[in-house]
């Protein structure tokens, strides 16, 4: 080709679902680099450790964890599992080579369908840096000079494992072990991509650090594995955001997220979770917060076809706090099988967790959670607070909350409620001059806005805009 | 198992003296139930009580109020369950779990769960697990009793809440 002939830029597949999901579009992947074939075997794990150029550690790790998952029954609660086809799915899909340090060196189909997401423009605004991950590899990833001047690193995991292996080594697996459940083995097994963040002592992080992970192959598996690292006395603000196109095939996303919050360090980990309505979204998360620690989860779940999360903290120091706010989206077709669970192991510990959904045409929440108390958390607190809101008779809302108390000294509370839009509510404002819809969606968003306020302001209205369009012809 | 069935237009009162499973079925409209339980667990006794109500049909209510106390090494689990049908409407449930932990080496769990699928019904629940104010007895003892006596009188007060609405 000369170097004159113009570069071809592909065509956006459009969605053909009609359903207000603005981020349907796909990629071709003809041009991928590698595409693991369809299902799961012990060559599948050797060949993305082959392509990875790992240590032997972590070979071994990959293909004891494939073990595990093989052996591990699926879970009977929560959602249903027993439809994931799972050797139909690519579980390495290698879009490129290499991590690009400059937005212009991306491939041209990627850069697309991040400029359409509108991550360059986030990552001027208002972020520190940015990692994007495409299918199984991050592709792209930034931090602000000042940063990493100050110590702090914000590497795709990957990348960690090469540049800080004994740091790696010491905490991967370690508060999620491949065994903690089926899914954690499966991630264990076949872990790509994912974000590894160490911030020094005493450093505080001002503007979060994002990732943006998107599915574009049809039948794609994702799996990445983030490790934060929060040293003694720093602070910082993790986001992720998630999309896929609009495949009617399914595919499978599952991640597992560790987190370490040193003594009197703070990690707020924000998530939107806006997968296509074809997507398993199976995660585990947890965090082990030391004396005078803080961790905060604010975990937005609207997309996925099934999603099961519960965010945890273990409280293991003295005076640590957890907190969870947990806001869930469920429409027709979705189950958000969704909470958090508050491990209090030390003194004087406080957990608060706030959990708000909406179900809607025929959608199903449930607030799945566990505070657990244990004999030497004295003068420990807990609150924990459910709100669930259903919008139509065909939808469904349900709370299974357990309170493990094993020590006398401390003060538990949970409440929980279920209600629908009042009509009183719908009268007052239709009264004052609005349509039903635009009344329901103004009462919706004064239902979650307590969660929203937590998120920065650029998030926040985003967030109150995802939720006016899922909200979209819900009346009538 | 111990079951019951309120059937349409029927109020009904049941009172939990012991632990045990209990299954409450509202399957007539108009059908009203009030479920109570002021109970003290001692020595090394696990106390469980587990109760379900089920909503089949619309306009029913139901009311839980259960109170325990955790004395010496007793375990207390309680385990409440609302599920409301589809189609129940227009169902008020309530189900409110207390327990209060008088000694430090008692346990508590509370698992209240709610399964709702119908939109126009008022469903809340409500746990707590607790020990003793220390304000509440420091008020107490400046009020000339001591300890001991200001600890009993809490828990009876935490229990009488329960017991005053009981009919005989």
């Amino acid at each position: 080709m000369s170097r004159f002939a113009p570069i071809q830029i592909p065509k956006i597949k459009s969605p053909s679902i009609r359903d207000g999901y603005r981020y349907g579009f796909s990629m071709p992947t003809d041009r991928y680099e590698f595409m693991s074939r369809p299902g799961l075997s012990k060559r599948v794990v050797e060949e993305i450790s082959f392509y990875k150029h790992e240590p032997m550690w972590m070979r071994e790790f990959r293909l004891s964890a494939l073990g595990i998952f093989q052996a591990k029954p699926t879970p009977i609660w929560g959602g249903n599992l027993g439809t994931i086809n799972y050797d139909a799915i690519h579980y390495y899909l290698r879009p490129t080579t290499g991590l690009k340090r400059r937005w212009e060196d991306v491939p041209v189909e990627i850069k697309r369908t991040f400029d359409r997401l509108g991550i360059p423009e986030a990552e001027r605004k208002a972020l520190s840096g940015v990692k994007a991950q495409y299918d199984s590899e991050v592709v792209y990833g930034s931090l602000r000079k000042l940063l990493q001047k100050q110590g702090i690193v914000f590497l795709s995991m990957d990348e960690g494992l090469r540049e800080h292996p004994d740091l790696v080594r010491q905490h991967f697996g370690k508060l999620i072990p491949p065994a903690d459940n089926k899914f954690s083995a499966l991630n264990s097994a076949v872990w790509s991509g994912g974000s590894f963040v160490y911030v020094p002592k005493g450093v505080t992080v001002q503007l979060p650090l994002q990732a943006y992970f998107r599915i574009n192959a049809p039948n794609a598996g994702q799996f990445e594995r983030t490790l934060i690292i929060a040293d003694e006395g720093s602070s910082v603000h993790y986001i992720e955001g998630c999309t896929a196109p609009a495949y009617s095939s399914e595919s499978l996303h599952s991640a597992v997220v560790e987190i370490f919050v040193k003594k009197g360090a703070r990690v707020q980990y924000t998530t939107v979770q806006n997968w296509y309505k074809t997507v398993y979204n199976l995660v585990t998360k947890r965090a082990w917060v030391e004396e005078e620690g803080e961790m905060v989860w604010t975990d937005f779940n609207m997309g996925s076809k099934l999603t099961m999360k519960y965010p945890s903290f273990f409280l293991a120091g003295k005076g640590a706090r957890g907190e969870t706010l947990s806001m869930a989206m469920a429409g027709a077709g979705q189950h958000q099988d969704t909470g958090s669970k508050a491990i209090h192991l030390a003194p004087h510990t406080t957990s608060t967790i706030v959990s708000k959904s909406v179900s809607r045409g025929g959608g199903r929440t449930s607030y799945r959670g566990l505070v657990s108390i244990s004999p030497q958390a004295r003068g420990s607190k807990s609150k924990v607070v459910c709100d669930a809101l259903l919008l139509d008779p065909e939808s469904r809302s349900d709370t299974y909350p357990t309170n493990r108390i094993l020590c006398s000294d401390v003060s538990l509370a949970h409440e929980a409620t279920v209600s629908k839009i009042g009509e009183e509510q719908l009268f007052y404002l239709m009264s004052r001059g609005l349509n039903e819809e635009a009344a329901s969606k103004m009462i919706v968003s004064g239902f979650v806005e307590p969660l929203i306020k937590k998120l920065p302001l650029e998030y926040a209205i985003e967030m109150n805009r995802l939720i006016d369009l899922e909200m979209e012809g819900s009346v009538g | 198992m111990t079951k019951y069935t309120i059937r349409k237009d029927e109020e009904r009162q049941i009172v939990i003296n012991r632990p045990g499973e209990y299954a409450i079925e509202l399957v007539g409209e108009g059908a009203r139930v009030e479920i109570l339980g002021a109970l003290v667990a001692t020595g090394s006794e696990r106390l469980v009580v587990d109760i379900t109500s089920l909503h089949r049909v619309p306009h029913t209510s139901c009311d839980i109020f259960i109170r325990a106390v955790a004395t010496d090494r007793s375990q207390v689990f309680l385990s409440g369950m609302i599920k409301i049908g589809r189609g129940a409407q227009q169902t008020n449930a309530f189900l409110r779990e207390n327990v209060l932990l008088v000694s430090p080496w008692a346990r508590a769990e509370a698992l209240p769960r709610l399964e709702i699928e119908a939109d126009d019904v008022h469903a809340s629940h409500a746990a707590t697990v607790g020990k003793i104010d220390e304000e509440q007895i420091f008020y107490l003892r400046s009020r000339g009793f001591s300890r001991t006596v200001a600890s009993k009188m809490i828990v009876d007060g935490f229990l009488n809440a329960v017991r005053e609405r009981i009919k005989h």
